[in-house]
């Protein structure tokens, strides 16, 4: 099957909100709340993890470390995914694969009614908001609860995480508390935080108690010995995956490591890149589901692996780094774009410049190709990535793969969408010029005689900056000039 | 989905038919500065108390006077503890005005209670991590994994002598890789989210309190 003949019910809901990309930055930076929230929290992470790897040594240490484990892990994909199948089967958890989201919903749900489960409480799950999990539940009547305080918020307001990390850092405690207001009956109106946590805590015990179904994300998924690590902070985590009878977990196929060992370097630089934490307050290992004697835990275990766009990346050698991410969003709090026009603006489940290279594979280059292009190409992003994935190197690939010529070899979905005739036209002739000195010299010489005809206006360039005003003469002409002048003394 | 499961690996295969593992850079991990007992002990401390946990020093036998004095500045009256362990008769030395309840039934049948009437329990822990701060927690059937999740106050017992550097060093020394149990968490603080304007919170949904007994003799 080639990557384009793909069913279109499988698009996915963030196809189209990627694709109003351009509006959806107008709008968001008209928005000066959202903008100030946005600064406040990212000058708050980047600070946090300035003082977790305060020793560059280190640093440079672990994260050349981390980015050889993952490079491993990927050259051995495929057979450490049969080794983790064969490892959880052993150790009584089920596997199951789905090549597209459609295809991870339908295992879920279909696992769920098979235990006439109603109830769900969701952990945080970057990959089942990838599938729109909640939205194919609601649909089949399973009530699907995100409780994780940041997704909950997120899931009140209807909205979509704007952090892969953070998923609420939009809004202000201001804007929660009204929220709160609005939703949970009996709300005490408040500001203070702690208070606000409070009366969330409240009304999430009370799900966790009488769910039927926790559903969780996995951050490794270890081969060797068959476990499911959850790095998280609240606990709700590991009430999804403890106190409901059926636990599912869903993860994308890159999360699998070798060995238990590749586990604390790769832990150690997630937390403090994304949190500037030493660890979480929780490190959750799952390795069975509740064995005989015990006296809790979920009777059922399950992981669903998802590919969606994964393979494709895997496809190309240097595409394949992006499957070396770790979320942990370090990319997002260090990018001046993401800083300024904020999570919801991508459009797509992960955003910055993460998301910028993961979803085109997701979603196609059609509906994203105007995402890599929304970079300065600072390098920020790169530079503080603890797996040292080359993101702007990866941002100009995939400009390139949305310009290419139709019947260029099919690397990825999508590719030659941001093709536009009059563009590939003007660089044809710009290539040509430049390939021949004599038309170079005389198409110099006119462009800097005939200078006075450049108009003011330039279209999109000019909404923000002035015209380019070109020089009188060519560089060549004046260094000769100089020359001769020399020559002359 | 067997057709799922085919498709994903033949794909992939197929880009690593000829991957020569042979070739595969070395790995190098940091070398940490080696550091005594009692600056790792210090650094556990330290790590765990800025993680907003309480950390009280004592024998094994004052830990029932212990557990009666905290839960008494907390006006809480019952414990619940786990049958059979470690520390099972330490605990029961505390006092008679505390009601101790053993986790001796199914959770299933008693998730109600736990969630609404337990406002306390006490774990053991297998071991602790002095880099991080973090508490081995080896959940059993003497001490179920809700033990030290649901209620909000959690005691756990701590023996300064399970110190362990960091997490590498203790998986290869105690040879986890061969044998996990059903599940195994570090813990490192009470729970807490920073989820709302990057404001710290505590008690979230795990323990709002972490109250470790460290044994150090």
């Amino acid at each position: 099957m080639s990557v384009d003949q793909v069913n279109p019910n499988d698009e996915s809901k963030y196809a189209a909100s990627a694709r109003a990309f351009r509006d959806n930055v107008s709008r968001d930076l008209a928005n000066d709340e959202l903008r100030s929230n946005f600064r406040g929290a990212m000058d708050y992470l980047v600070d946090k993890r300035k003082t977790a790897l305060s020793d560059s040594d280190e640093l440079e240490t672990l994260r050349e470390q981390c980015k050889l484990i993952k490079q491993r892990c990927l050259v051995k994909l495929p057979h450490l995914l049969e080794a983790l199948e064969e490892k959880l089967t052993a150790n009584g958890i089920k596997v199951h694969w789905a090549e597209t989201i459609t295809e991870a919903n339908e295992i879920i749900a279909e696992i769920i009614e098979s235990k006439n489960g109603k109830t769900v409480v969701k952990g945080k799950s970057m990959v089942s908001e990838e599938t729109a999990l909640n939205d194919h539940l609601e649909s089949r009547d399973i009530e699907c609860l995100e409780s994780d305080m940041g997704e909950y918020i997120v899931q009140l307001a209807k909205e979509h995480p704007s952090h892969i990390i953070m998923p609420a850092i939009h809004q202000n405690k201001k804007q929660v508390a009204d929220l709160f207001a609005k939703n949970i009956e009996g709300f005490e109106h408040t500001t203070d935080v702690d208070a606000l946590i409070q009366q969330g805590r409240n009304v999430l015990r009370d799900k966790f108690c009488n769910a039927d179904v926790g559903v969780s994300g996995v951050n490794f998924a270890v081969a060797e010995t068959g476990t499911l690590c959850l790095v998280e902070n609240e606990g709700n985590g590991r009430m999804c995956t403890t106190v409901p009878d059926l636990h599912i977990a869903i993860t994308g196929i890159e999360k699998v490591v070798e060995h238990l060992s590749d586990v604390p370097p790769l832990l150690s630089l997630l937390t403090r890149s994304a949190t500037g934490q030493a660890i979480s307050t929780y490190f959750n290992m799952i390795s069975h589901p509740r064995q005989q004697d015990e006296k809790d835990g979920p009777g059922e275990v399950h992981l669903v692996l998802l590919d969606n766009g994964r393979s494709q990346m895997y496809s190309d050698d240097e595409l394949r780094q992006t499957l070396q991410c770790i979320r942990c969003g370090a990319c997002m709090n260090h990018c001046p774009v993401y800083t300024r026009i904020g999570g919801h603006a991508y459009g797509t489940v992960y955003p910055g410049p993460i998301g910028k290279i993961v979803s085109p594979h997701m979603l196609g280059l059609e509906a994203t190709t105007n995402l890599p292009t929304a970079s300065s190409l600072c390098g920020a992003c790169g530079e503080v990535c603890p797996v040292k994935i080359p993101i702007p190197k990866l941002l100009l690939r995939l400009r390139q793969e949305s310009v290419k010529p139709k019947g260029a070899p099919q690397v990825m979905k999508g590719q030659g969408s941001g093709r536009k005739t009059s563009e590939a036209f003007i660089w044809s002739v710009w290539s040509m010029i430049h390939k021949q000195p004599l038309f170079y010299r005389t198409s110099m010489w006119f462009a800097t005689r005939l200078r006075f005809l450049m108009p003011k206006k330039l279209g999109a360039w000019t909404v923000a900056r002035s015209a380019p005003k070109l020089a009188p003469k060519t560089l060549h002409e004046r260094i000769k000039e100089r020359e001769q002048a020399a020559k002359g003394k | 989905m067997t057709s799922a499961r085919n498709n994903i690996l033949s794909k992939l295969k197929s880009q690593v038919k000829d991957a020569d593992y042979s070739k595969l850079p070395a790995e190098q991990g940091f070398n940490y500065p080696q550091q005594s007992f009692s600056e790792q002990l210090e650094q556990f401390i330290t790590h765990l108390e800025n993680n907003h946990a309480q950390i009280i020093k004592l024998t094994r036998a004052e830990i029932g006077k212990v557990i009666t004095q905290e839960l008494a500045a907390r006006n809480i009256t019952s414990l619940l503890y786990g049958d059979n362990s470690q520390y099972t008769q330490d605990i029961e030395q505390s006092d008679s005005s505390i009601t101790l309840n053993k986790y001796s039934f199914d959770f299933a049948q008693h998730k109600e209670r736990l969630f609404n009437d337990t406002p306390a329990g006490v774990t053991g822990s297998r071991c602790a991590i002095a880099q991080t701060g973090s508490i081995v927690l080896w959940p059993t059937p003497d001490e179920p994994r809700t033990l030290s999740l649901v209620p909000p106050v959690h005691f756990v017992i701590v023996d300064a002598k399970t110190l362990y550097p960091s997490f590498g060093d203790l998986i290869e020394q105690q040879q986890w890789a061969d044998k996990l149990p059903t599940n195994a968490v570090l813990v490192s603080g009470p729970s807490k989210t920073a989820d709302i304007q990057q404001t710290l919170a505590y008690g979230a949904h795990g323990p709002k309190e972490l109250i470790v007994l460290l044994l150090n003799s």
